[in-house]
């Protein structure tokens, strides 16, 4: 009898001690071993980069002793949840990683601190020491709420060797150019195709657009898709599923498609490609390069993307993250993060770097950057796009499809989804 | 104070599990009611003085818009296809494996049953890619054999038979064993009696077998329909919806609406549309099918 009162008092003492310490709030706040006082923030980042984020903590936490730096990484699908979650809650993390087109959405629920009252002693986050199409990234109303870490546009990437044998020895430059070429190099054959289209990429169609001539909304704001500049753009990505130089459910993603035969030997993405096919696929090594795109009516406009670095509103370490932040956005910072991860800095004075000026990748990239426009920063934009590609998925699987009544309707969507 | 806690104890061990259904379960389900009657988004969810009563707006929203209405398609064909095969084979391999008195039937029963017990998301992200196209395992053996490839997930119908191939793969295994358990509770003094009366092995089956399982059938049916009428980790992993929502269930246009593109009041609004549905679903087949055990 008594072993077995034994084993009971010691079963719940330890079941009481597990609740009690799972009840226990850890206070940012402690101090170190010389009475110091030490400050912990939490840093959320997203997607590949985030994993090389805590090297950049660990140069920082040297610099600023009293300051511990908690990184989480989250990946991007899950991460929009998260946020909501902090949002509700009003907890969450201190500096958060913000991708360009997430900052409307939150910054109108009021979930990002507006840096503006903390410009004069933190300088480092001035926005003249970023690009302009940078910080209007991160600008929501007159609040100045992401300052710009690392941006990207996007660029043509192309197989110099296949473009050559049909007769382009450089990147087309124009979109009739471009049709010609894909033509071409799907004429090789059975199951080869001349031009990878992103038909799940939200941004594609209004970079084109806006290469036609579209301004994509009027001046009061009114959407303007069934326009002729922007239905004409429809067409002309249509017109590479139409004529069979553009893979269709193919199943295969863009690596792929581009390395040993060439099945699919452009496409158009990101700065981060770079590494990816050096990676996966040196088999192409030299027989390969990049351009800048391909030149609509009016430009050839690319969209300029990225991540921001934001305060999140709720946090109890503000001058804390503001030093981080700041950390973040100085020149020798970016530079090293740019060797870490290949993303491209966001800071002006960075790009004088001599890396930077002679690497032919990141000469393409710094051509194309003085002409990346950021996509439109109102809060409804990410719904519209996804209406889009909803539409387009009708207009390139329905043979002979009527593209302009197609716009129409997106247009009409549009117009509710702005409306609401 | 003996009498106190013997009367009262019952009612202290039940406390924990209502308490949690209480708080997990039936709190949210007032909530979303009250959260379709507002225009709830991002800016609400920060700041509850952003909220306005609209009615029954978002209802009569998502009743008109035809992505809902293609996704109610989908949902039904998803249970009116998936639910039968789903009996129907269970009950088929519980009963063979019943016949049987070897060893291999045990092992079989595993292997049947393994399926189940598997995650769902990591199974899903497998079978995209035997689905896959261009390098997925059944286009490659359909090829070999000089057949054409079928369009998987590529297009509308198929994608959805191919969702609920799947599904029914791993259903199978944990209503064969209620079938198993069920089955071995037939007394075999009826089989018995059959035989003398010279009733065959097909007769006994239909005559003896499946009237006795009548429970079970109810059980097993009842429980499918509920899963499948919220069918939604396989469309949300393998196709997200697609092709031209194709394969879209409710469930799957709720998560959407709500989390991806925070229109939390237009989300709840389905999905108490769906609850509505699951409930009328489930009281039909309580009229229809539940009958006293027969022994």
């Amino acid at each position: 009898m008594r072993k077995k009162t034994a084993a009971t008092v010691l079963a719940s003492t330890l079941l009481v001690m597990g609740i009690l310490s799972g009840c226990g709030s850890k206070s940012a706040e402690t101090t170190d071993n010389s009475g110091n006082k030490v400050t912990t923030i939490s840093v959320w980042g997203m997607g590949e980069e985030a994993k090389s984020l805590p090297k950049m903590a660990e140069l920082f936490e040297a610099e600023n002793p009293n300051i511990k730096v908690e990184v989480q990484a989250l990946p991007w699908d899950s991460a929009h949840d998260k946020l909501l979650t902090a949002v509700a809650s009003k907890k969450g993390p201190d500096v958060v990683q913000m991708g360009t087109t997430w900052i409307p959405e939150f910054a109108n629920a009021k979930a990002l601190m507006d840096l503006t009252p903390y410009l004069d002693k933190y300088p480092g986050l001035k926005q003249d020491n970023f690009y302009p199409g940078s910080v209007q990234t991160g600008t929501f109303e007159g609040a100045y709420v992401g300052v710009p870490w690392y941006i990207d546009t996007r660029v043509l990437y192309y197989r110099t060797d296949l473009l050559k044998e049909v007769g382009y020895d450089q990147a087309p430059k124009t979109w009739a150019e471009m049709q010609d070429a894909a033509k071409k190099l799907a004429d090789r054959g059975q199951g080869k195709y001349g031009f990878a289209l992103d038909v799940k990429e939200q941004s594609l169609s209004f970079m084109l657009a806006r290469q036609n001539g579209s301004e994509l909304f009027d001046a009061a704001g009114k959407p303007l898709f069934n326009q002729p500049a922007f239905v004409d753009t429809v067409k002309y990505m249509n017109s590479f599923v139409e004529n069979g130089s553009a893979p269709v459910d193919l199943g295969i993603d863009a690596i792929q498609g581009f390395r040993g035969d060439g099945v699919a030997p452009m496409f158009i993405s990101g700065p981060w490609m770079v590494q990816l096919i050096k990676d996966q696929a040196p088999d192409i090594d030299g027989k390969w390069a990049t351009a800048v795109l391909p030149a609509g009516k009016d430009n050839n406009f690319s969209s300029l993307g990225g991540s921001n670095m934001s305060v999140f509103q709720y946090t109890e370490n503000a001058e804390a993250s503001l030093k981080f932040v700041e950390f973040m956005a100085k020149p020798e910072t970016q530079l090293k993060w740019m060797e870490l991860t290949k993303s491209l800095p966001s800071s002006k004075e960075a790009w004088n770097n001599p890396v930077l000026q002679e690497d032919a990748n990141y000469k393409v990239f710094g051509e194309q950057l003085k002409t990346a426009v950021p996509m439109p920063s109102t809060k409804q934009f990410e719904e519209i796009a996804q209406n889009f590609l909803s539409s387009f998925e009708k207009v390139y699987r329905t043979k002979g499809a009527d593209v302009q009544k197609e716009m129409d309707d997106f247009n009409k969507k549009a117009e509710s989804i702005i409306n609401k | 104070m003996k009498g106190f806690t013997s009367r009262k104890a019952p009612y202290f061990f039940i406390a924990p599990a209502i308490i949690l259904l209480l708080v997990f379960s039936l709190l949210p389900i007032f909530v979303a009611l009250f959260i379709s009657f507002t225009n709830m988004d991002l800016a609400g969810l920060a700041d509850y003085s952003n909220l306005s009563f609209i009615g029954f707006k978002n209802y009569i929203n998502v009743l008109s818009d035809p992505v809902f209405l293609k996704a109610i398609f989908n949902t039904l064909f998803y249970v009116i296809i998936g639910v039968p095969l789903v009996i129907v084979t269970s009950l088929g391999v519980a009963l063979l494996i019943n016949l049987g008195t070897s060893k291999i039937f045990k092992v079989f029963r595993v292997v049947y049953y393994l399926p189940s017990v598997t995650n769902v998301v990591a199974v899903a992200v497998v079978w995209t890619y035997l689905y896959n196209p261009a390098f997925g395992l059944f286009n490659y053996i359909l090829e070999s054999m000089n057949l054409s490839a079928i369009p998987w997930l590529t297009d509308p119908t198929v994608a959805k038979l191919s969702l609920i191939l799947m599904a029914l793969w791993r259903a199978v295994g944990l209503n064969m064993i209620i079938f198993i358990a069920a089955l071995q509770g037939i007394p075999k003094s009826y089989y018995e009696a059959a035989q003398l009366d010279g009733a065959n092995t097909w007769q006994q089956v239909t005559k003896i077998t499946i009237p006795m399982l009548r429970f079970a059938i109810f059980f097993v049916s009842i429980t499918t329909m509920i899963g499948w009428l919220q069918f939604f980790e396989e469309p949300f992993i393998m196709t997200k919806g697609g092709p031209l929502d194709g394969t879209m269930s409710a469930a799957l246009f709720i998560y959407k609406n709500g989390f991806q593109l925070s229109n939390f009041g237009y989300a709840a609004a389905g999905s108490f549309i769906l609850f509505i549905a699951v409930i009328a679903v489930t009281l039909v087949q309580y009229r229809v099918q539940a009958k006293e055990s027969d022994y």
